[in-house]
């Protein structure tokens, strides 16, 4: 089956994004296709470049860019969401006349109709909220 | 009037629910969600909208921006018709709970039972709660 | 397609149309209400986080009073020192009875 995730809670702040990526893993290791995890709300907070969490703590950051890397899952971020609580790619920081960026691939910014599409052409769509 | 009689033909049925929990102004919850249907709407889904618990508070006329210009919700519902969003529900319980008369509302929901608000979610491809 | 070859697998003889997921612990606002509001006869209930908390005796007759299937995720139980405290009306199950219950639910709808 075809997954989406919808992801509304930031890191490190509820346990939101802990069960939304072990979830994410859990569906590819069923043997399903997860398309996308999407990020919206407080859930933006998760494409963050800059996140330093200490070493004894997964690194959910990391975790998000390893599910792209290993199984194409795409990582897209809800960019008005983003913007407003600065996250922003090298093309929207300079769009903005911004000196440093937050936001970098494989995360992607995009518009919030992502999600209406991913929600309606995926067999199934998980929420996970703060 | 609270209806909880079975769905006729094809009303109450539709691409997506958003079901709004919050009242404006506390969070961006319910902003995040009606940007939603305003997207949803925009790209030719069918969208409905019940409010729920506090959100019925977002239907309540006399709202105005909050301090520091704050943006509110409410130009946003006066702009769901222009969008076509127009099966719109309201919680009876919660309508009762606050003391909101369907004289208070900037809008006319349909008032909504227990047993239509499970036929919403049933009827609905995609449901997200806000 | 694709969506209708799932749509009503069934478990042990029944048909999940939504699955419920909650993460929020009875006493803590309104949600779970909302769920049970929500909720009808042919759909089921996970609880994740700290929702584990309604599976406890005290709070359990709330959810495990509804005519549907109550489910509670192994993992939130354990990390909070919990596990085979749950109420036994509650099946356990663990991430990927998770994953297996949204498959056999036609969609999920979470509340928090």
């Amino acid at each position: 089956m075809r997954y989406a995730i919808l992801l509304m809670g930031a890191p490190y702040s509820t346990q939101a994004s802990h069960s939304a990526l072990r979830f994410a893993r859990a569906v590819v290791a069923r043997g399903h296709r997860l398309e996308c995890v999407f990020f919206y709300h407080d859930g933006v907070h998760n494409a963050a470049r800059l996140a330093a969490p200490p070493q004894d703590e997964p690194h959910l950051v990391d975790g998000w860019i390893a599910l792209h890397t290993e199984h194409g899952v795409s990582l897209q971020v809800c960019i008005a969401a983003a913007l407003r609580r600065g996250l922003m790619d090298q093309r929207e920081a300079s769009r903005h006349g911004k000196a440093g960026y937050s936001v970098e691939a494989p995360f992607e910014l995009v518009g919030l109709g992502q999600l209406v599409d991913l929600g309606l052409d995926c067999d199934r769509l998980v929420t996970f909220g703060p | 009037m609270e209806s909880t009689e079975a769905i006729e033909g094809n009303q109450r049925e539709g691409d997506i629910l958003l079901v709004l929990r919050h009242a404006p102004h506390g969070s961006s919850w319910l902003r995040e969600g009606l940007d939603i249907a305003l997207v949803g709407a925009a790209f030719d889904r069918k969208v409905s909208l019940l409010f729920m618990g506090e959100g019925v508070l977002a239907l309540l006329s006399g709202q105005t921006s909050g301090a520091l210009g704050q943006k509110g919700t409410h130009p946003t519902l006066q702009m769901l018709e222009m969008y076509d969003v127009d099966a719109l529900y309201a919680e009876s319980a919660a309508m009762s709970r606050f003391a909101v008369a369907e004289a208070d509302l900037l809008l006319t929901p349909e008032r909504v039972g227990e047993t239509a608000i499970a036929d919403l979610l049933k009827h609905h491809d995609l449901v997200l709660t806000f | 397609m694709e969506r209708d070859r799932w749509r009503g697998r069934e478990t042990g003889g029944e048909t999940i149309v939504i699955l419920h997921v909650v993460n929020k612990a009875p006493d803590t606002g309104k949600t779970l209400e909302q769920v049970l509001t929500a909720m009808s006869g042919d759909d089921s209930l996970l609880l994740i986080e700290d929702g584990v908390l309604g599976s406890l005796p005290a709070l359990a007759d709330r959810c495990a009073g509804l005519p549907g299937r109550c489910y509670v995720l192994r993992e939130d139980l354990e990390s909070r020192g919990l596990l085979a405290r749950q109420d036994e009306r509650f099946a356990v199950v663990d991430i990927e009875g998770f994953v297996s219950l949204t498959e056999q639910a036609d969609k999920t709808v979470s509340w928090y």
